[in-house]
C-alpha cells in the first residue's frame, strides 16, 4: 500500500469540524465531559476519518477517465485564476494539497527515485479591464493566442468569475438584420478590442450590484460536448483530457504501489513564465525524471531538477478552437501508460 | 446537489435578485415578480424546444399543450395552429412565428461530414466551431460545425465557403448509421439564461418570446369581453420566407380587418449598433413596428393603437427596424397590418437577449387589443 503523506490533512479537518461543533470538549450545555468520553471521541475521530477517506477515496478512484474528463473541460480557469479549479481537484483528489503558488500537488510513495508527473491546470483567457457608465465591460486577454482564438468570442456567452461565483453574460454582436443595406462586417477578424461584455445591467452601479470587478477573469461558458463514439469537444480539450488521465492515475496509484516517490502536480501559470512548475521543482524536486503532460515547456525553463524529461500529448483535432476535440480512448490509455509508470523502473 | 434542488435554488437567486432590482426600473405598475416568473417558464421550455424552419412541430406541441380548455387548436396543411376565439366582424388576426433560424442538412460526404445549407439569415462565423444538435426522426445527435480547414493569411472573419458538420463519423454509413438523414435540420444547443435583474440570453427569441407572449393572452383572454372574432396564428416557416404565413393569409373566405404579426423588434440600443433608427430600449416596454422592410402601418392605425394603449397605462415604443413579420403576406389581400413585439439585441445570433419586464407587458398589450379593439 503506497504511503499517502496527506493523509493527516482528512483527519485534520474532520477533527476541526468537531472542533467547531463540539466547543472544546464540553456538551452542548457546556457540562464538562467525563474523560472516558474524551477517549471514545478520540477513537470516534480517527475511525471517522479513516471511514471518510475510504469513502472519497473510492468514490474518485472510481470515476474513470472520461467522467473526470467531462468534468476538467467544463472547468474554468484562466491564467493566473485557478484558484477554483485547484480548490475542485483538491475535494477529487483528498490525497493532494495545494501549495503557495496554487499548484494542487500529491506526494505518494516515499524514498528514492524521486519522479515528477505533471499537467497545467491553466487556459487562455480575458479578464475584465473596464467597466462602462452603460453597464458594459471590456477585456483584456490573458494568456496570448492564435489569429481566430478572439473571433471565439463573437456573439456567445461568456461567464465572469467574481468572487460571489459565475456572473452569466454575451459578447455583444450586430445585429443580423441592422446590417441589411449598410456597410457590411468588416472582413477582418473578431479582436478582443471589439469585445464589450452585456451582463444586463444597465450602469456601472448595477454590474457592481452583480459582483462583477474590474481584473475578475473571463472565459467563455462552457460544458463538455460528447459527440460521435468517445470524442470529447471544448476549449483547451486536449490539455484538460490530459489532466484527467493524470487525475485518474493519481487516484487509481494513491491506493496501490509506486516505486520510490511519485509527484503528481497539476500547475498554474503555464502560459505566463511557467512559475507554478518551477515552485514544484523548488518543493519537491530534484527528480530524477519528469513527465510533461500536454505542457509545452522551452528545455530552458526546466534546467537539471527535472532529470530526464519525457513529453506527451494527446492527439486534438480542432486545434486551439472551442471545439478542439480528443478522443477519450487515447485519454484512458494515457492514464494506463501513467500507472503502470509510477509502479515501474524510470 | 439533486437538478430539483440546483432549480429551487437558481430560481430562489432568481426571485431575490428581482426584489433587490425590484424598486428601481418596473417598466409599469402591472409588472409583477411573479408575472416575470411566468414568462420565463413558458419561455425557457419554448426556447429550450428545437424547432429550425421546416421542423417546429416539437415547438406547436409545447403551445398545443398550454392552450386553455375552450381552445380548439387547428393545424393546417403547411403545419400553423390555428386557435379561434369569439364570433362576428371584424376579424382580428394575432400571428407569432415558431420556427427559428439554423441549418439543414443537403449532402453526407464519403468521408462522413456534411454539407449544410442555412435556414434563414445570420452572420456564418458565428456558427463556426461549435457544438451542434442535428435534428434525426429518432433525437437529437450531438455533432459540430467544423472549424475552416486552413486560416488564410491575412485571416478573415468569415469562413471560407461555409463549412461542415461532423458527427465524429468517418464514413458516410458511420454517419447514416447515426440516423443522420438528408434534410434533417441542424442548430447548436440552446439554453435560456438569465442576466442581471429581469434580462434573459438565448437563441431563438425571435420568436419564441412573441410565441410565449401570445400564448399567455390566449391564456389571460376573458372571452366573455370579446364581440368579435379573434384568431390566433402560431405559424411555420417565417425565417425560410414567411412560408406558413402566406398560406394562412391565401386561405379561402379568409380576409381579416386588421392583421398584427407579433415577432422582435430588432433594436439598436446597445452600443455595438448604430442607433440613427431603431432605438427601443430594453426595459422600456413593448414596441410597435410602425415601419420595417416590407410594411408600412397607415398613420391613422399607428396612432390608434398608441392611443389604447395610452388610455390604458401601458408602455409602448415606437419606432422603425429592419427585417420583415408574418403580416407581409396578409398586405397582399389589403388587410391593414399593425406588427408589434418587444425590443430586442442582437438578432439572429447564439446571445440574443431581452427584457423580461417587456415580454409581460406585452402580454397586455395582446389581450387589451383583442378585446378592446
Amino acid at each position: 500500500m503506497a504511503q499517502i503523506t496527506n493523509f493527516l490533512h482528512l483527519h485534520q479537518f474532520v477533527g476541526d469540524l468537531d472542533c467547531r461543533t463540539g466547543a472544546s470538549g464540553s456538551g452542548i450545555l457546556g457540562v464538562p465531559k467525563p474523560i472516558m468520553v474524551s477517549v471514545n471521541r478520540t477513537f470516534f475521530r480517527r475511525a471517522l476519518a479513516v471511514a471518510a477517506y475510504l469513502v472519497v477515496a473510492a468514490s474518485v478512484s472510481a470515476q474513470t477517465t472520461p467522467e473526470f474528463a467531462d468534468r476538467f473541460v467544463a472547468m474554468t480557469a484562466v491564467t493566473g485564476y485557478e484558484q477554483r479549479m485547484a480548490e475542485t481537484l483538491v475535494d477529487w483528489l483528498p490525497f493532494a494539497d495545494r501549495d503557495r503558488a496554487g499548484n494542487v500537488v500529491a506526494v505518494i510513495g516515499s524514498g528514492s527515485p524521486v519522479r515528477l508527473a505533471v499537467c497545467p491546470m491553466d487556459e487562455r483567457g480575458y479578464i475584465v479591464g473596464r467597466i462602462l457608465d452603460d453597464g458594459f465591460l471590456t477585456l483584456r486577454r490573458v494568456g496570448g493566442g492564435g489569429p481566430l482564438f478572439d473571433q471565439g468570442l463573437e456573439g456567445h456567452r461568456v461567464a465572469v468569475w467574481t468572487d460571489g461565483g459565475p456572473v452569466p453574460g454575451v459578447v455583444s454582436i450586430p445585429s443580423t438584420h441592422l446590417g441589411r443595406g449598410r456597410a457590411s462586417q468588416p472582413d477582418r477578424p473578431f479582436d478582443v478590442d471589439d469585445a464589450i461584455i452585456d451582463v444586463g445591467a444597465d450602469s456601472a452601479a448595477d454590474v457592481a450590484a452583480l459582483g462583477v470587478r474590474v481584473l475578475d477573469a473571463v472565459a467563455l461558458a462552457k460544458r463538455a460536448h460528447r459527440y460521435g463514439e468517445s470524442l470529447l469537444a471544448g476549449p483547451e480539450a486536449g490539455r484538460r483530457a490530459g489532466c484527467a488521465a493524470l487525475a485518474r492515475a493519481a487516484s487509481t496509484v494513491a491506493s496501490g504501489e509506486v516505486l520510490g516517490t511519485v509527484v503528481i502536480a497539476f500547475v498554474v501559470e503555464s502560459y505566463l513564465r511557467h512559475s507554478g512548475l518551477r515552485v514544484v521543482a523548488r518543493t519537491h524536486g530534484p527528480f530524477s525524471a519528469t513527465w510533461l503532460i500536454d505542457y509545452e515547456v522551452p528545455d530552458r525553463a526546466l534546467g537539471e531538477d527535472f532529470g530526464g524529461v519525457e513529453r506527451s500529448r494527446l492527439p486534438v483535432r480542432f486545434e486551439a478552437t472551442p471545439v478542439e476535440t480528443v478522443d477519450l480512448v487515447d485519454a484512458d490509455a494515457l492514464s494506463d501508460r501513467l500507472i503502470a509508470w509510477a509502479g515501474t523502473q524510470p | 446537489m439533486s437538478m430539483n434542488a440546483k432549480r429551487h435554488v437558481r430560481l430562489s437567486l432568481a426571485w431575490l435578485t428581482l426584489l433587490i432590482f425590484w424598486a428601481g426600473g418596473r417598466v409599469s405598475a402591472q409588472v409583477t415578480p411573479d408575472r416575470v416568473e411566468r414568462v420565463a417558464e413558458v419561455l425557457e421550455e419554448l426556447i429550450e424546444t428545437y424547432g429550425v424552419s421546416g421542423d417546429e412541430e416539437r415547438v406547436r406541441d409545447v403551445v398545443v399543450r398550454q392552450l386553455p380548455e375552450w381552445a380548439e387548436p387547428e393545424i393546417d396543411d403547411v403545419g400553423n395552429l390555428w386557435v379561434r376565439a369569439g364570433q362576428g366582424d371584424p376579424v382580428v388576426v394575432f400571428i407569432a412565428h415558431l420556427d427559428e433560424v439554423g441549418f439543414q442538412i443537403t449532402e453526407i460526404l464519403a468521408d462522413g461530414t456534411a454539407q449544410l445549407r442555412t435556414r434563414g439569415g445570420f452572420y456564418p462565423n458565428l456558427w463556426e466551431a461549435t457544438p451542434a444538435l442535428i435534428h434525426t426522426g429518432a433525437g437529437p445527435v450531438p455533432a459540430i460545425f467544423m472549424p475552416r480547414d486552413t486560416v488564410a493569411d491575412p485571416p478573415a472573419r468569415r469562413p471560407p465557403d461555409g463549412f461542415r458538420l461532423s458527427a465524429g463519423t468517418a464514413t458516410r454509413a458511420a454517419t447514416e448509421a447515426l440516423g443522420i438523414r438528408v434534410g434533417d435540420t441542424v442548430s447548436n444547443p440552446k439554453e435560456f439564461v438569465r442576466l442581471g435583474a429581469t434580462r434573459a440570453t438565448a437563441r431563438s427569441f425571435d420568436d419564441r418570446a412573441g410565441s410565449t407572449a401570445q400564448l399567455l393572452a390566449v391564456q389571460a383572454l376573458d372571452l366573455d369581453a370579446l364581440d368579435h372574432e379573434v384568431i390566433f396564428i402560431w405559424s411555420v416557416q417565417e425565417e425560410a420566407g414567411l412560408v406558413g404565413a402566406g398560406v394562412a393569409a391565401d386561405a379561402p373566405g379568409f380576409t381579416p380587418a386588421r392583421v398584427h404579426a407579433i415577432d422582435t423588434f430588432v433594436s439598436s440600443a446597445a452600443p455595438i449598433d448604430r442607433q440613427n433608427f431603431a432605438y427601443a430600449p430594453l426595459g422600456s416596454g413593448p414596441v410597435a413596428r410602425g415601419v420595417d422592410s416590407s410594411s408600412v402601418t397607415p398613420r391613422a392605425v399607428l396612432d390608434a393603437f398608441l392611443e389604447l394603449a395610452e388610455g390604458h397605462a401601458l408602455p409602448l415604443q415606437v419606432g422603425a427596424t429592419n427585417g420583415g413579420t408574418d403580416g407581409t403576406p396578409f398586405r397582399d389581400w389589403g388587410v391593414p397590418h399593425m406588427p408589434f413585439g418587444w425590443p430586442l439585441r442582437y438578432s439572429h445570433s447564439p446571445v440574443e437577449l431581452i427584457d423580461l419586464e417587456d415580454v409581460v407587458v406585452l402580454v397586455d398589450l395582446i389581450k387589451l387589443v383583442a378585446e378592446e379593439w
